[in-house]
């Protein structure tokens, strides 16, 4: 591999100008990439990941700039050139790839005109050549049919062929440095994997230097072999991509490893362990270190004196390659060494949590059916005269929940899941199929329910912007369902406010405090404590950490897994994040196109025999350790439409297993698949015989690292 | 850029009282510079019609002066056909449409006739809006179908049905804008109501089982204002472009306050004598109307900023 | 469309109070109105008459009359007539003389040949009276007593008479609005269906003018100000347009008549149209065109702010949009960003917005028409306002109603062939 340096960065601080002076958005950053290397730069939002991100393509806005350092570019200096001689090397010799690949496509023009625009602009190529250069493109990055690509517009396709056209675009110029900001943070799983796999393909044909901008450290661990950590705006660390998951020397880096759940890990045996406190807006970073106020090892002078970044003498480094860190006492700081301190919160684990069995079965749901009417796009549905169709969101879903226990439900975006917890909560009534809850029937939606069943049945939402009405403080919205419910006399409102407030861990103080004034976690704990107020059996939390930095996640999950043990409530957990539901849950369902296709105790989906869709699932998941071996499935094509789901069963369009069974799985189109019984509570939704799925080897071989455990 | 918008909010502290929270937010407006340009326009205004309360320069009503005078000295704005003072009309004529509404029967109360018809489009549409918002399916269609209907009819021939209907008076032309206004208001309601209505806390309402009523107008409509005000800002401007036009085509607020349109119309014959009898008015119209739009132009921009 | 015009006939119908105090002068006698009101036809239901307004009332009226009732077009006063086909084919009125009954024979010239009416004509009601069900020479269909006319008071220019031989129940013939017939003005005495499409034609054109000169230049302003958000061509051009809209349409007008009519007297002050001359004469030569120049620079110049507003406001947020950001980051040159990128999306929401506006065209018509006393549609709508002429407001504002409607159609429609992404299969 060549070694020529494509860009380097040194001591980049960028500022932007607000009302009454400016902030300094980003400090201190420095790092350089290597033709045919990828940095992955990663961090929690606000870290000024994409700031960086932006200032190399000079797209800081009108009220940003470059405020100190350099940014060589193959030896030529970038900052204060002038826009003209940017804009020829953005697109042509820097290109970037966003996040959300929808809204960076025009919606007005066709594929194909947004392609070839740039090599027509940038190389005065001909249009004609233009347009095979970029079928060429197109093939290489994977598109099926890239002819008729060129002339769909951007709605026409879906996200992650989207997200290839994005790719290809950014490719065409055969550009030394390749930008890619979040880019698969708006995919599902299985599409991810796939993108990751392109990404990582890319690298080595083109030998293009990549800058992967990413919050998720399982994607960085698949695709760069340099990271750098970023916080609040500075570079924290910088090392090899094994380096920094194996010896992380920079505290912030050590818990951000900690606070991820490992695929595999479960609440029995291991701990997520929070990083107290949250990431400082820009314009309140402390003086000295600016991961001092939430740093364990803080001493006096992590107050007074801000620390370099410094690479580490080969003794504290365990590759070859240089490691720099921004600590004082980086040296001292040992990972493995490290000790939960005593004010952490951290949930006091239960003891026999598969004493299953006994329990009583407190939520029952047979062939449960959820149809929506669809309004169709011709100009027959515009008068109420088309086809009438449904959309089969929730299609035949049977399970059954024992008190106390969680039951996760993991699925890619449209599998239903979402729907199914509206069903149950009566946000929605069902179509068809039986569902009975501590005696209520919950068919029906919450116009015929009664108040008793309202409240035993709440919900903690995905959103935090939005699970709190901003025109009302904190009190007000928890004490509302106390009054609502008439549980206790008004005058003792505020007094049981002020417990559930401490239950969920935020002060009494916070009575008075409007949304507007809380951080995520903070909303997403109120959101806990108001659902938790009429002391419900069962909570339903549909993502409630999704939208979460991680660091915030693990304690937001810790207090759940606390509230659901002091208040002895049943869970229904739905997440996308398999690492998170294997982690929080006792039973797990897959869901796939309105069904459930395997369901069974946590710990027995994540080993064979499983279903072919879990299977390839769990070979999806990005894992935040450089060294896992995963099994390298993927899926052809996207989730078929829930309008009309593929017949027999509803997987078989996608299945990398299909070819198993006779006749290259005749069956799997023709025929519903049976419910096979593995063990006591575990079933798969599947043609291929129990003992066959059994032989598959098992996704992750790598034993999950055992720093977790519990004790650690 | 994300970072700028980080800034203004943080400072805010809990405080017990809802009130002081309002004037905390009413403050915002002093962020924006055209905000308090147009702000400064509209107290400007409001304070001449106070005053014209208690004092003006002559009688408003009183032909006490040469025809058709040129400003000077005496007259600061000249007088018009019927040697009237333009100045103290002028700021009678700001009374009606901000200050006072004349009843039947002699009785005036507070509120100008643009505020109170505003106002009256506001409720109306409000509670049309957020109803059909809300519920949506059926009671969603019929309430649009009315509105719709009532949107095609251009406004003027709203107007001129409704006073032709009731014939002139105060508070015809409050109903006459209640009624064009209404719907207006109750899409922008029903838009808001169909966007909030998905919100997590308007779920967690409909778990808890609040009542429809509770969740429209206790968890949706304080969510809404913010736009709302903007809209009635903006509707205030409209009304008194609308009650100008009236009193242009001498169909407006009835005598014998001044009107500013009735004033366009009458001196527009004398133009040629004295072209200022026709300027002032036009100009306390344009300002007035530019006023509330810049007013409601910084209100927006702050509280779209202050909300998130 | 229905609803509108059910809302708009009982709005009308009930809020104009007594229509024949306004027309006859407060002076006139109740006895004089309520012989007015029946001639009008005012004392069936309010139902029925919506009915008739909307429907006509021919098709059942004729089984009354018991011949068929037709329409002809009159080449003396040039407008329809109603007459009833006879048995033989001749068209036949009444009228009563004396009170003997005579029928009218229509001849080829429009004009007429009384005789005297045949005795079998006259059937006998429930209460043994003998009565006739015909037509007049006002187009209602009356009903005659035998030998017992009726005195009413008839309007004229001069005032009232008293008139003798008069039947005793009126109901004017209409073929109602759907088919072409809104009835007769009160205020002209002539069908609406004679001068409204003069009217709405004289109004067109100037809505057209005005309608082309505002778009590519409201368009163009907006666009211009929403790539320099911010800077000072967008502060002068939105301050501009705020300015402009701010300003009523009779203050814009009179200040134009002012300043090109009587100061500088480039342009004519008024827009004098000679009687009968058509519009398209009026076009065909610059001299007499010119009285448009006003009237058009005037609407223009309300609708000019708004537009470039709207469209101002629609480039900014495009211009902040995620796409154009990846167009920029493409390297793509500035104009490119903003013709082939920007412009298309940004105007997808000003003109369905514009679309809708033309009610708030609409507004703006009336007050420049009635300012520069252009005889369009605008003025006629005031002046039947102020009349209370409530056949032809009804029939106007229908007419404006329609007009509304249709634009808006044509709004979603150039929504859908702007914006692929609705596009429908």
């Amino acid at each position: 591999m060549s070694s020529s340096t494509v860009l380097s960065v040194k001591n980049l601080a960028i500022a932007y100008k607000v009302r009454g002076g400016e902030i300094e958005a980003v400090q201190n950053v420095s790092f350089e990439l290597k033709e045919g290397e990828s940095f992955g730069l990663v961090g929690e939002s606000g870290c000024g990941k994409s700031t960086v991100a932006w200032s190399l393509v000079n797209f800081l806005g009108r009220n940003g700039y470059v405020k100190r350092g350099s940014i060589m570019f193959q030896g030529e200096e970038l900052t204060g050139r002038s826009p003209e001689e940017l804009r020829q090397m953005r697109g042509n010799r820097i290109t970037m790839v966003f996040q959300d690949p929808m809204q960076a496509l025009n919606p007005s023009m066709r594929l194909g005109d947004q392609l070839t625009e740039v090599l027509t602009v940038h190389q005065s190529m001909s249009e004609e050549a233009a347009r095979k250069r970029t079928l060429e493109m197109l093939e290489r990055v994977h598109m099926p049919d890239p002819a008729s690509v060129m002339r769909r517009y951007p709605h026409q396709i879906s996200g992650g062929q989207q997200q290839r056209v994005v790719i290809a675009m950014a490719l065409l110029n055969n550009p030394a440095l390749l930008i890619m900001d979040e880019p698969t943070t708006a995919l599902d799983v299985t599409v991810e994997a796939a993108v990751l796999d392109l990404i990582a393909e890319l690298r080595e044909t083109f030998n293009t230097a990549i800058l992967f901008i990413s919050h998720n450290l399982g994607v960085v661990a698949r695709v760069c072999n340099h990271v750098g950590v970023m916080y609040a705006g500075e570079m924290v660390e910088q090392a090899t991509v094994r380096e920094i998951f194996k010896n992380p020397r920079h505290p912030y880096t050590q818990g951000l490893i900690r606070c991820v759940p490992r695929l595999g890990a479960d609440k029995a045996s291991s701990m997520l362990y929070p990083i107290r406190g949250r990431v400082p807006p820009p314009n309140q970073r402390s003086s000295g270190c600016v991961f001092g106020p939430r740093c364990d090892y803080a001493q006096d002078r992590c107050v007074a004196e801000r620390p370099a970044l410094h690479t580490l003498s080969a003794d504290y480094s365990s590759s070859s390659a240089p490691h720099s860190v921004a600590c004082h006492f980086a040296e001292d700081i040992v990972f493995a060494d490290w000790q939960p301190p005593a004010d952490m919160e951290l949930p006091v684990q239960k003891n026999g949590a598969f004493t299953s069995g006994q329990e009583p079965i407190i939520l029952d749901v047979d062939a449960l059916k959820k149809y929506y009417d669809v309004q169709g796009n011709s100009f027959l549905d515009l008068f109420g005269l088309g086809e009438k169709r449904q959309v089969k969101a929730v299609d035949g879903i049977s399970f059954s929940v024992p008190r106390g226990m969680t039951l996760g439900i993991v699925g890619e975006s449209g599998c239903g899941k979402s729907t199914l917890v509206k069903t149950i909560i009566g946000l929605e009534s069902a179509t068809a199929g039986q569902a009975d809850f501590m005696g209520f029937d919950i068919t029906k939606d919450l116009n015929d329910r009664d108040a008793e069943l309202m409240e035993e049945l709440q919900m903690v939402f995905q959103n935090p912007d939005s699970t709190m009405n901003p025109s009302y403080t904190v009190g007000q919205q928890i004490g509302r369902p106390l009054l609502r419910f008439g549980k206790i006399p008004k005058e003792q409102v505020r007094a049981e406010v002020v417990k559930l407030l401490h239950s969920v861990r935020l002060g009494e103080n916070y009575y008075d405090r409007l949304p507007r004034q809380l951080s995520g976690g903070e909303k997403q704990r109120v959101g806990i404590a108001r659902a938790l107020a009429t002391r419900p059996d069962l909570v339903l939390c549909d993502e409630p950490v999704s939208a979460l930095d991680v660091s915030v996640q693990a304690a937001v999950l810790n207090l759940l897994l606390e509230v659901q043990q002091e208040y002895n409530s049943t869970l229904l957990f739905i997440a996308h994040d398999l690492s998170v539901v294997r982690f929080f849950s006792d039973y797990i369902a897959v869901m796939y196109l309105g069904e459930i296709v395997e369901i069974g105790p946590a710990a027995a989906i994540y080993a064979p025999p499983y279903h072919p869709y879990t299977e390839a699932l769990l070979s999806a998941v990005p894992i935040p350790d450089p060294d896992a071996e995963q099994k390298h499935i993927r899926l052809s094509g996207s989730v078929p439409s829930a309008i009309n789901p593929p017949s027999g069963c509803h997987f078989h369009t996608r299945c990398p297993r299909r070819h198993l069974l006779p006749d290259g799985g005749k069956i799997c189109a023709e025929q519903e698949p049976p419910w096979q019984q593995v063990t006591e509570g575990h079933r798969i939704y599947c043609h291929i015989p129990v003992e066959q799925l059994a032989e598959f080897e098992p996704v992750i071989t790598t034993a999950v690292a055992t720093i977790h455990s519990l004790g650690g | 850029m994300a970072v700028a918008e980080q800034t203004t909010s943080v400072a805010a502290v809990g405080s017990t009282s809802a009130w002081r929270r309002y004037g905390q937010n009413a403050l915002i407006i002093l962020d924006s510079r055209v905000g308090t340009i147009g702000l400064a326009i509209v107290l400007f205004w409001f304070f001449l019609a106070l005053l014209s309360m208690v004092w003006t320069p002559y009688p408003p009503n009183a032909s006490q002066f040469e025809q058709n005078l040129w400003p000077n000295a005496t007259n600061w704005l000249g007088t018009d056909h019927l040697g009237r003072d333009l100045l103290s009309r002028l700021m009678t004529g700001a009374q009606v449409i901000l200050i006072k509404t004349r009843l039947p029967g002699g009785i005036a109360i507070p509120g100008g006739v643009a505020i109170w018809g505003v106002f009256g489009s506001l409720v109306l549409g409000v509670a049309m809006g957020l109803t059909a918002g809300y519920y949506g399916g059926w009671t969603d269609q019929i309430i649009m179908q009315i509105l719709d209907a009532l949107i095609a009819f251009p406004r003027i021939i709203l107007y001129l049905v409704v006073i032709a209907a009731l014939g002139q008076g105060d508070w015809v032309v409050i109903i006459a804008i209640t009624v064009t206004g209404a719907p207006g208001v109750a899409r922008l309601a029903r838009s808001l109501a169909l966007d909030i209505k998905n919100r997590d806390y308007v779920l967690a309402a409909q778990t808890r089982g609040e009542s429809a009523f509770y969740i429209m107008f206790r968890e949706i409509l304080p969510n809404a204002r913010g736009p709302l005000l903007v809209d009635a800002m903006l509707r205030i401007g409209y009304a008194i472009f609308a009650i100008a036009t009236l009193g242009f085509l001498g169909i407006g607020l009835p005598p014998p306050d001044p009107d500013w349109g009735n004033m366009v119309n009458e001196a527009r014959s004398y133009i040629f004598n004295n072209p200022y009898a026709v300027l002032w008015p036009s100009l306390a119209i344009a300002t007035l109307v530019i006023g509330l739009n810049l007013f409601a132009d910084g209100l927006n921009e702050e509280t779209s900023r202050y909300q998130r | 469309m229905l609803l509108v015009s059910l809302l708009l006939f009982f709005m009308v119908e009930y809020g104009r109070g007594d229509v024949t105090i306004k027309i006859l002068g407060i002076e006139s006698t109740q006895a004089q109105r309520d012989s007015y009101r029946n001639q009008l036809g005012l004392n069936q239901s309010p139902l029925v008459r919506y009915f008739t307004w909307l429907a006509g009332n021919d098709w059942w009226l004729k089984d009354r009359v018991g011949r068929p009732l037709v329409t002809v077009y009159n080449p003396q006063t040039k407008e329809p007539e109603w007459w009833v086909r006879g048995n033989a084919g001749e068209l036949l009125r009444w009228q009563m003389d004396g009170g003997d009954l005579f029928e009218l024979v229509r001849q080829e010239d429009g004009s007429s040949i009384q005789r005297p009416a045949p005795d079998d004509i006259w059937t006998t009601d429930a209460n043994g009276i003998p009565e006739f069900w015909g037509l007049n020479n006002n187009n209602s269909a009356v009903r005659w007593i035998r030998g017992e006319g009726a005195t009413i008071q008839v309007r004229t220019k001069a005032g009232f008479r008293e008139e003798g031989d008069s039947p005793v129940e009126f109901i004017p013939l209409s073929k109602g609005l759907i088919r072409g017939d809104p009835g007769e003005s009160l205020r002209t005495g002539r069908p609406v269906s004679a001068s409204l499409p003069g009217r709405i034609q004289k109004t067109g054109v100037l809505a057209m003018l005005a309608f082309i000169v505002v778009m590519p230049l409201a368009l163009l302003f907006g666009v211009i100000a929403g790539i320099n958000e911010g800077r000072w061509t967008d502060r002068i051009i939105s301050i501009t347009g705020l300015a402009l809209t701010a300003t009523p349409e009779f203050v814009t007008g009179v200040v134009l008549i002012l300043v090109f009519g009587i100061w500088l007297k480039w342009l004519p002050a008024v827009s004098v149209f000679f009687s009968d001359q058509s519009i398209l004469e009026l076009l065909s030569s610059w001299d007499s065109a010119k009285i448009l120049v006003l009237p058009v620079i005037t609407l223009t110049a309300v609708e000019l702010g708004y537009v470039a507003r709207m469209t101002r406001t629609s480039m900014v947020e495009v211009m902040n949009s995620s796409y154009v950001r990846t167009a920029i980051i493409k390297g793509m040159p500035y104009s490119r960003v903003v013709l082939r990128h920007a412009v298309r999306n940004a105007l997808i929401a000003p003109i369905t917005v514009i679309m809708l506006h033309v009610n708030w065209l609409v507004g703006g018509i009336v007050i420049v028409e009635v300012v520069f006393g252009y005889p369009g549609l605008g003025t006629y709508i005031y002046d039947s306002a102020i009349f209370g002429d409530f056949n032809a407001i009804e029939a106007a504002a229908m007419v404006t109603v329609a007009i509304a409607v249709i634009t808006r159609i044509i709004g979603d429609v150039a929504y859908v062939l702007l914006n692929p992404r609705i596009r429908y299969a």
